[in-house]
C-alpha cells in the first residue's frame, strides 16, 4: 500500500528532505492525492516498462523564492554586467582570472546602456558592473551614469586607482542609487596582499576612505581562502572603524574557478543563477562567467530570451532540486 | 545573562532536531532564552525532570500522567499545542466490513499500537471497557514497535494498519493522527473505513515541576503562548511541531488516561 510507504519515509524527515520510495504507476493518482492532502510534494516518477519503480517525495510544500531568497536575489533581479576583462593586478584567485595582460574583451559603453535598458524593462531591479577592473575604462562614469539613470547600480573595484583619470572618473559618479564595492580581504596587509600581490592593501584602504569622504556608500567584500573566525572577526571590526556598517560586509568564500587552483565547486545545479553578461555570452552566475559549462547562451542581444530562459530553467531547478541550491555572494 | 530554561524532548524521528532548534532560536533574543536537551525515551525525560537536570518536559500525555504520579501532584502543567486538545482514537476496519460501532468489535481481531502509546494502545482499551466491551471480548494483537516513544513514531500504528490491510486483523486502533495522515478513508477508497472514533483527549503537555520557581517558566510560558501563526518567522516554527498555536493546559483531556492507567496498572516507569 503505498500510502502508508509513504507516510513511513515522510515521517522521520525534515522540511525540505526528501526520500524515494516504491511504487507502480498505477500509484502515482494516489501519490498526487496523498501529497496535496498532506502538505508534501512530489518531486518526480521513474517507472520501468512494467510500471514497477519509484517516487521522489519532499517533505513540505515547495517555498516561494521569492519569500525563500528575497525579492532582491530572485534570478532576474540582478544583472551582472563584466565591463572588461583586464586587470592592473593578478589575483592568484580571481575567478575569471584577470590580470594586466588578459585580454581585454569590453562590453563597450553603448551595449551596456541597451542591456541595463533591457532588463529594466524585463524587470531587474539592481546592475552589478564588475571586470577586470573597471575604473581602466576611460569612460567609467559615462557608463555608470547611464546605469543609474536606468538602476540602481553598484561598481565592483579595486579601489586603487582613484588618481589622475580614475579619480576624475569617481569624483563624476553619481552619489545616489549608486555604490562602490570595494575589495579588501583582511584587516592587515599580509594576507591581503600575499593573494593581490604587495602594497595593494595601503592602497584599497586609501580607496576606501577617499571614496568615503567623497560622500559615497561603500561596500566592502572580501574574498577568503581559509574560514578563520578570528581573520575575519578583525575584518568586521577593521571595517567597524572605517563606518562601513555590517549589511555591506561582504564575506565570501573562494571559489574554483578562473585563476583559483582551489576553492568551492559550483555547477548550475548548486547555484541560483544572477544573470551574467560578458562580450562571450550570458552565463548562470558572476562567479562562473568565463565557464563554458555555466555558459547560458552565446547571443548577448536581445538579452530578454536568455532573461527568460535563464529564468525559467531555475523555475524548474528549483521545483525539483531546491534542497541542493544555494545562494553565492558575490555581492 | 540570564539562564537558558532547560527543555527536554524525545527524539522520536531525526526531524526533531530543527523544531527545537528553532525553537531555541526563537527564544534567544527574548527574556526567557531557552535550550533544549534530547532523549531517546520518554522514561528517561520523566527522570531527568524529576532529578531536576531539565526544567521543563514537552511530555506525552502518558508522560505526563506518569509526572503527575510520580510526583504526587507536585508539577505543573504549562502549555500545549492547539493540536493536543482534540486528538482521538479512530478503529479501522477493511473497507465493507461492516463493523459499526464499538459492539461491532466483540470477538473481532483488535490490532494495537506500542503499549505505551496512549492513543494507539491504552485508551483504545479504556474506550472500549467504557462502551462495555472488554479485553476478554478481543483478541489482542500487539505491535510494540517504538516502545519508549509513546507512539509518537506511528510505526506501531502504521504496522496495526498493515495487519488489517493483510488480513491478519480485523481491526485496528490508531491516533486521529495517523488516520488524517494516510488521508482517512479519501486517499484508500475501498481499502479501510472508519469503524469507531473515541470523544477527544489531550495529548501533548510542557510539564514543570512546582520547584521550578515562577520567574523562571512564566516569562517562556508567555513567550510561547504569543507565537503568531500570522508571523511568517513564527509560523516556521509552529508548522514544524504541527500546531498553528500553543494554548494553555487543558487538564480535563487527561481524565480518560488517569483512569485508564490506573484500571490497566500501568507502571510509574516504562
Amino acid at each position: 500500500m503505498v500510502i502508508l510507504d509513504l507516510v513511513r519515509a515522510v515521517r522521520t524527515l525534515s522540511v525540505g528532505q526528501t526520500a524515494d520510495v516504491a511504487a507502480t504507476r498505477n500509484d502515482l493518482p494516489s501519490v498526487r492525492r496523498w501529497c496535496e492532502h498532506t502538505g508534501n510534494t512530489l518531486v518526480g516518477a521513474k517507472f520501468d516498462r512494467a510500471g514497477r519503480g519509484r517516487v521522489l517525495i519532499r517533505r513540505g510544500r515547495t517555498p516561494d523564492p521569492r519569500l525563500a531568497l528575497g525579492p532582491d536575489r530572485i534570478p532576474g533581479a540582478r544583472l551582472w554586467l563584466y565591463t572588461n576583462f583586464h586587470c592592473n593586478l593578478r589575483c592568484d584567485y580571481c575567478c575569471v582570472a584577470s590580470s594586466p595582460r588578459a585580454p581585454r574583451r569590453e562590453l563597450g559603453a553603448e551595449r551596456i546602456s541597451r542591456l541595463v535598458a533591457e532588463a529594466a524593462d524585463w524587470g531587474a531591479s539592481q546592475v552589478f558592473l564588475t571586470g577586470g577592473e573597471p575604473f581602466l575604462l576611460p569612460d567609467i562614469d559615462r557608463i555608470v551614469r547611464d546605469c543609474t539613470s536606468r538602476l540602481p547600480t553598484v561598481l565592483l573595484t579595486n579601489g586603487m586607482l582613484f588618481r589622475g583619470r580614475g579619480l576624475s572618473a569617481l569624483y563624476a559618479m553619481p552619489r545616489d542609487h549608486f555604490a562602490l564595492q570595494i575589495s579588501l580581504d583582511s584587516a592587515t596587509p599580509q594576507l591581503h596582499d600575499a593573494h593581490r600581490g604587495r602594497g595593494s592593501w595601503a592602497r584599497a584602504v586609501s580607496g576606501i576612505e577617499l571614496a568615503l569622504a567623497a560622500g559615497f556608500r561603500v561596500r566592502v567584500a572580501a574574498t577568503i581562502t581559509e574560514s578563520r573566525p578570528d581573520t575575519i572577526a578583525a575584518l568586521h571590526a577593521f571595517l567597524d572603524g572605517l563606518g562601513i556598517p555590517r549589511e555591506d560586509q561582504i564575506i565570501r568564500p573562494v571559489a574554483k574557478q578562473g585563476a583559483a587552483a582551489s576553492g568551492i565547486r559550483l555547477t548550475r545545479e548548486s547555484l541560483v543563477p544572477e544573470i551574467t553578461v560578458t562580450v562571450d555570452g550570458v552565463y548562470w552566475h558572476p562567479v562562473a562567467a568565463t565557464d563554458e559549462r555555466l555558459l547560458v547562451r552565446r547571443e548577448i542581444e536581445p538579452l530578454r530570451p536568455a532573461l527568460d530562459q535563464i529564468y525559467g530553467l531555475f523555475a524548474d531547478q528549483w521545483a525539483h532540486t531546491r534542497s541542493a541550491v544555494a545562494l553565492f555572494p558575490c555581492a | 545573562m540570564i539562564e537558558p530554561l532547560v527543555v527536554g524532548a524525545v527524539a522520536y524521528t531525526p526531524n526533531v532536531v530543527p523544531i527545537w532548534e528553532g525553537m531555541r532560536e526563537h527564544f534567544a533574543e527574548s527574556d526567557a532564552p531557552m535550550d533544549f536537551v534530547l532523549f531517546s525515551n520518554y522514561g528517561r525525560q520523566v527522570d531527568a525532570l524529576l532529578a531536576g537536570h531539565v526544567d521543563v518536559a514537552w511530555n506525552t500525555n502518558l508522560a505526563y500522567v506518569r509526572t503527575v504520579l510520580r510526583t504526587g501532584g507536585t508539577c505543573r502543567a504549562l502549555a500545549m499545542r492547539d493540536t493536543d486538545t482534540t486528538f482521538s482514537t479512530v478503529f479501522v476496519a477493511q473497507a465493507g466490513s461492516g463493523m459499526t460501532g464499538p459492539a461491532s468489535l466483540k470477538g473481532k481481531r483488535l490490532a494495537l499500537g506500542s503499549a505505551d502509546s496512549a492513543q494507539a494502545a491504552i485508551l483504545p482499551l479504556h474506550y472500549l471497557r467504557a462502551a462495555d466491551v472488554d479485553d476478554a471480548d478481543l483478541e489482542l494483537i500487539r505491535f510494540d514497535t517504538d516502545i519508549g516513544k509513546h507512539g509518537d513514531t506511528g510505526r506501531s500504528e502504521l504496522d496495526a494498519i498493515d495487519a488489517v490491510l493483510s488480513g491478519d486483523a480485523d481491526a485496528a486502533a490508531i491516533g486521529s493522527n495517523t488516520w488524517e495522515s494516510i488521508g482517512r478513508e479519501e486517499l484508500m477508497p475501498g481499502a479501510l473505513e472508519e469503524v469507531w472514533q473515541t470523544e477527544q483527549y489531550c495529548h501533548c503537555m510542557f510539564t514543570a515541576l512546582d520547584a521550578l520557581p515562577e520567574d523562571r517558566w512564566r516569562p517562556w510560558v508567555t513567550r510561547l503562548l504569543e507565537m503568531d501563526w500570522a508571523r511568517a518567522e513564527d509560523r516556521r516554527i509552529l508548522e514544524l511541531e504541527g500546531l498553528r498555536r500553543w494554548v494553555p493546559p487543558q487538564l480535563d483531556g487527561y481524565r480518560g488516561l488517569f483512569e485508564a492507567v490506573e484500571e490497566q496498572g500501568i507502571a510509574a516507569t516504562w
